[in-house]
């Protein structure tokens, strides 16, 4: 949609264009990105993401019996899943005081490394390089085009492309041969998925106190070998991302700027450490900080805690332009004080109550305009609600485990100031070491950049898990699985990643059915809309004020940068984005900012 | 609730929930009961066949007893 918009404030005119992306299909729910565009100034004025489904987990969740949570939350999405599965079960083995064995951890683990290595794969080359690939830049930056033919690319040795345009061609959908490689590899790590957790993407031997896969030597043997064949594959994506992003930065100066908002990152960690994690509450900073990432909220870069009680007692629902009724004044309390007797407040996940209203959406100055509701979190230091974002997980995943510096293993190095990685010989390329570094913005570039990052880290870090769990079945430990008795009355939250960033269920049991459960998946965060306070989602922050590179004018605009920043976040698979450039109208709009004078 | 109209229910929210006398597969005790499993979390032939296990077990006891899935 487009409607050219005149402000004039004072002196200064303004010449907006609306512009409207809306379905990008395929998140929780249908996202909408609406947009007000000055053309002269090439810079996107205002933004507001809206999502027109409502899902109703939280409502219908409610009476169940909470060993069918997992089965359940899974069907939230239809690529991560295994994510809410996984999570789930971390909150139902706090409710139900259980502990999994150890090669249970490593089962779960290693199909957790599977799929963030199938849907970052998938998403990184068939989806987000769609805006990369030479077909887009041609269409969109012509003479960025032109130079890309005739930039030697820096790392051709290692991926055997000679040019930075024979990169983009690589990526060309349905012809480029790292597009189609990409889809090979995504059949190759959904087998190595499936191993594990016996059905992809929702699985079937993932269980509260264990797993049902059978462990014999061949269920590791077959996953290994599959890795093994990533690898090579892995090894050749990360220069060639490294080079076409480096690239960007060159040929586009002030390109940072493109999807750059403030550094204030959640990640809430993934693959526990199974000699460290008992699933008490009590315990939840320790083993949380053990995990194989490292759990932390990064703000202005710096790392505010890595403790999962913080993270917990801090997280706030708020509303303000989404289609509920607040809940502040007459819904019920479940939880008042946590097991270590932190207050937890009304607008917590555990006390959430969730009362829909729908209504026309309404996108003007304090409307309401979307199904997602906005998760913050309480900054104790200043009482600051943050709007965290995700940084489409892995740059938030990545930041968090360096930063923190904990993580250590034969391949996997956090240096406190980047993540060192190293991935072993395979039948193709020899051992390679990989250093991701700490980068100095949150934009756009860096958070594509992190996700083939994060690929080789869950690589080498399922190295470490496939080692792990062949040693306890080399000495015939074979448990997977520790029964418990479901107690009447208990309370439980699960804390992990989903593919896209930060993932949390919270659970409330009473007379042995589920009274109360909100799980925040990564995509509320992200696309939160504006609060009550009127600060906005991240998705919006990072539009907002997001310089246009695009060559095309307003006639034929597609919007590249805005839809590399939105993609950029990984908002559940956004490859049915639509664009519709009717024919709109004209309005004229004025303001005077003296009082009483003009009209 | 939210004031908005909702169909009549198909069944209670609780209906795919545990049916009285059906043994759980949680249950304290399942783990013990399962034939082929045993308490330090090791396994024996057992678990994987009903015939003539004892014969399927590793030939020598110090080595690792991985009966197949």
């Amino acid at each position: 949609m487009v409607q050219n918009l005149s402000q004039s404030a004072g002196q200064e005119t303004r010449e907006l264009v609306e512009m409207s992306w809306d379905p990008i299909t395929r998140i929780i729910g249908n996202l909408g990105i609406h947009t007000k565009i000055d053309f002269a100034n090439r810079e996107v004025v205002e933004c507001r993401s809206t999502s027109s489904l409502f899902r109703g987990y939280s409502v219908f969740m409610k009476g169940k019996d909470p060993r069918d949570a997992h089965f359940i939350t899974s069907r939230i999405c239809g690529i991560c899943g295994d994510n809410h599965a996984t999570c789930s079960v971390y909150a139902q083995n706090m409710a139900y005081g259980v502990k999994m064995p150890h090669l249970a951890e490593w089962i779960v683990n290693l199909g957790e490394a599977a799929e963030f290595m199938f849907d970052h794969t998938i998403f990184q080359d068939n989806l987000v390089f769609v805006d990369f690939c030479e077909q887009m830049v041609k269409e969109t930056n012509p003479s960025l085009l032109h130079r890309a033919e005739n930039t030697a690319a820096p790392r051709s040795d290692e991926h055997g492309h000679r040019t930075i345009a024979d990169i983009m061609r690589a990526f060309n959908p349905f012809t480029g041969g790292m597009y189609r490689e990409a889809l090979q590899m995504s059949r190759l790590t959904r087998e190595m998925f499936c191993l594990m957790e016996g059905r992809h993407v929702h699985p079937s031997t993932l269980y509260p106190g264990g797993v049902g896969t059978v462990a014999t030597p061949q269920l590791f043997s077959d996953y290994l070998a599959r890795l093994l064949k990533v690898l090579d594959f892995v090894k050749k994506a990360v220069p060639m991302n490294d080079d076409l992003f480096d690239f960007f930065y060159a040929a586009l100066p002030g390109y940072e700027e493109v999807g750059r908002r403030r550094i204030m990152l959640g990640c809430w960690g993934a693959f526990q450490n199974p000699d460290v994690v008992d699933y008490t509450y009590r315990n939840m900073p320790e083993w949380g900080r053990k995990q194989f990432v490292t759990p932390g909220i990064i703000v202005d870069g710096e790392l505010v805690t890595n403790s999962l009680v913080d993270i917990n007692v801090g997280i706030r629902i708020l509303l303000g332009s989404s289609y509920y009724d607040d809940w502040e004044n007459d819904g019920e309390v479940f939880v008042t004080r946590d097991p270590l007797g932190n207050p937890i407040d009304r607008r917590h996940p555990w006390n959430q109550t969730t009362i829909p209203r729908p209504q026309k959406r309404d996108l003007g100055e304090g409307g309401k305009y979307s199904w997602v509701m906005s998760p913050r979190w309480l900054d104790p230091r200043t009482g600051d609600l943050l709007a965290l974002d995700t940084g489409g997980g892995p740059l938030a995943r990545l930041w968090s485990t360096a930063l923190n510096g904990l993580v250590e293993t034969d391949l996997i190095r956090a240096t406190g100031h980047s993540v060192k990685i190293t991935l072993p010989k395979s039948e193709g390329s020899p051992e390679k070491h990989l250093e991701w570094h700490i980068p100095k913005w949150s934009n756009t570039i860096e958070r594509d950049r992190a996700r083939v990052y994060f690929i080789a880290y869950a690589a080498a870090a399922a190295f470490h898990f496939v080692t792990q769990a062949m040693d306890e079945v080399r000495a015939g430990r074979t448990k997977v699985f520790q029964d418990f008795a479901v107690p009447d009355d208990a309370i439980g939250c699960g804390f992990h990643e989903a593919v896209r960033g930060v993932l949390s269920h919270h659970l409330v049991i009473r007379d042995g059915k589920i009274a109360n459960y909100h799980p925040y998946p990564p995509t509320p965060w992200n696309a939160s809309p504006r609060d009550v306070h009127g600060t906005p989602g991240p998705y919006e922050d990072a539009v907002q004020g997001l310089p246009i590179f695009e060559e095309n004018g307003p006639e034929n605009f597609k919007g590249i940068d805005i839809m590399r920043t939105v993609r950029s976040f990984d908002p559940c698979l956004p490859c049915g984005v639509h664009m519709y450039l009717g024919g709109g109208r004209t309005l004229k709009r004025l303001h005077s900012p003296t009082l009483g004078a003009g009209a | 609730m939210a004031r908005i109209r909702v169909g009549r229910p198909d069944v209670r929210p609780d209906a795919p929930s545990h049916v009285r006398g059906i043994r759980e597969g949680n249950e304290p005790g399942g783990y013990e009961k399962t034939p082929g499993l045993r308490p330090d979390g090791t396994a024996t032939a057992r678990r994987s066949t009903g015939i003539n296990p004892g014969a399927r077990d590793p030939i020598d006891p110090s080595m690792p007893n991985l009966p197949p899935a």
